[in-house]
């Protein structure tokens, strides 16, 4: 009963999953950022089969350089990420409503949306933190002397590499200081009895799945489009 | 209970917790870990990243700052020793 594709009229694939004739609302669902977004993506989807059937059309962009993009991350910052998705926003028909996840939530205000959505919203600077002291400790298992510090000053003349991933300079400034920003109307939910139970699958070591927190989320975003009268 | 010990047992507590959801232990694999539980090097989930991980949960969790140069390999030996860093640290 539900159109599945591969959109390509963007640069970046765009995975859209909707119900057969017009839907309620788009969800935009914005992933969490880096490793955590390939932790989290089977559950993401199984949420967008879920919001499909509730009516809603769900699409998942590839953010430049994550997922199938051609573009290396070493070319990519925080700013890039939000003109990507606000020009994504910008070729929806009909109202829109964005879901964001982690540090999905450090880009998701500069596209213009009828209401937003957060699950456990990241501070970029906790982000890199851990990124860099996965390099410190891969460091130091070779041998290789490293630290926190050293890493922080090597960012300020040249890219980094950081548990797989190439960040640039502007990459490693951005996320140092960026949070969440205020955007209207908002809900911003974590995980537990007062938001949405599950367990946090972007900190797994391994990729798991987790079908009930999918329908789990959903149903908020459902109730949320609801709420702020967007159908 | 004493204050003290109260306070350890909620550092045990939540120290599984965040162990569970990092390593996809599961509640009851959480529940059986020991003192002398290895950890990196034993479990296969324990990589660097993974460690990492740990790390910065244990600094929103337990509300502590953890530095560079206090870690070294064998906090990550086992879960004794990792619980008895994080008591450390809240109480410093």
């Amino acid at each position: 009963m539900w159109e599945m594709r591969v959109l390509t009229q963007t640069a970046e694939h765009i995975l859209r999953i909707a119900p057969a004739g017009i839907p309620r609302a788009t969800v935009l669902i914005v992933p969490p950022l880096f490793e955590e977004a390939n932790r989290t993506r089977r559950t993401l989807v199984l949420a967008m089969r879920a919001l499909a059937a509730e009516g809603f059309a769900a699409v998942l962009p590839d953010l430049p350089g994550h997922n199938e993009s051609l573009v290396p991350l070493v070319e990519v910052d925080l700013a890039r990420w939000q003109d990507a998705l606000a020009e994504v926003i910008s070729g929806i028909d009909g109202p829109t409503i964005i879901a964001s996840f982690r540090g999905g939530a450090l880009i998701d205000h500069k596209a213009k949306a009828a209401a937003w959505w957060r699950l456990a919203p990241v501070g970029g600077a906790s982000l890199l933190r851990t990124l860099m002291r996965a390099r410190v400790s891969a460091d130091r298992e070779a041998g290789v002397a490293s630290s926190l510090e050293a890493l922080q000053d090597e960012a300020k003349s040249g890219p980094l590499l950081l548990a797989g991933n190439h960040l640039s300079s502007a990459m490693v400034a951005q996320l140092g200081t960026s949070e969440a920003q205020g955007v209207e109307p908002l809900r911003s939910v974590g995980l537990g009895a007062d938001g949405i139970a599950g367990t946090p699958l972007w900190l797994r070591a391994e990729p798991g799945e987790d079908a009930a927190m999918a329908e789990a989320i959903a149903a908020d975003i459902s109730a949320w489009s609801k709420t702020c009268g967007v159908s | 209970m004493t204050e003290a010990t109260s306070k350890a047992s909620g550092v045990d507590a939540t120290l599984r917790a965040l162990l569970a959801d990092v390593l996809g232990l599961g509640e009851a694999r959480a529940a059986a870990l020991t003192e002398d539980s290895g950890l990196f090097g034993e479990l296969p989930e324990f990589d660097s990243m993974a460690v990492a991980t740990v790390l910065t949960e244990m600094e929103d969790r337990l509300g502590i700052l953890i530095d560079d140069d206090e870690i070294d390999g064998e906090i990550f030996e086992t879960y004794g020793n990792l619980l008895a860093f994080s008591l450390r640290k809240v109480t410093d």
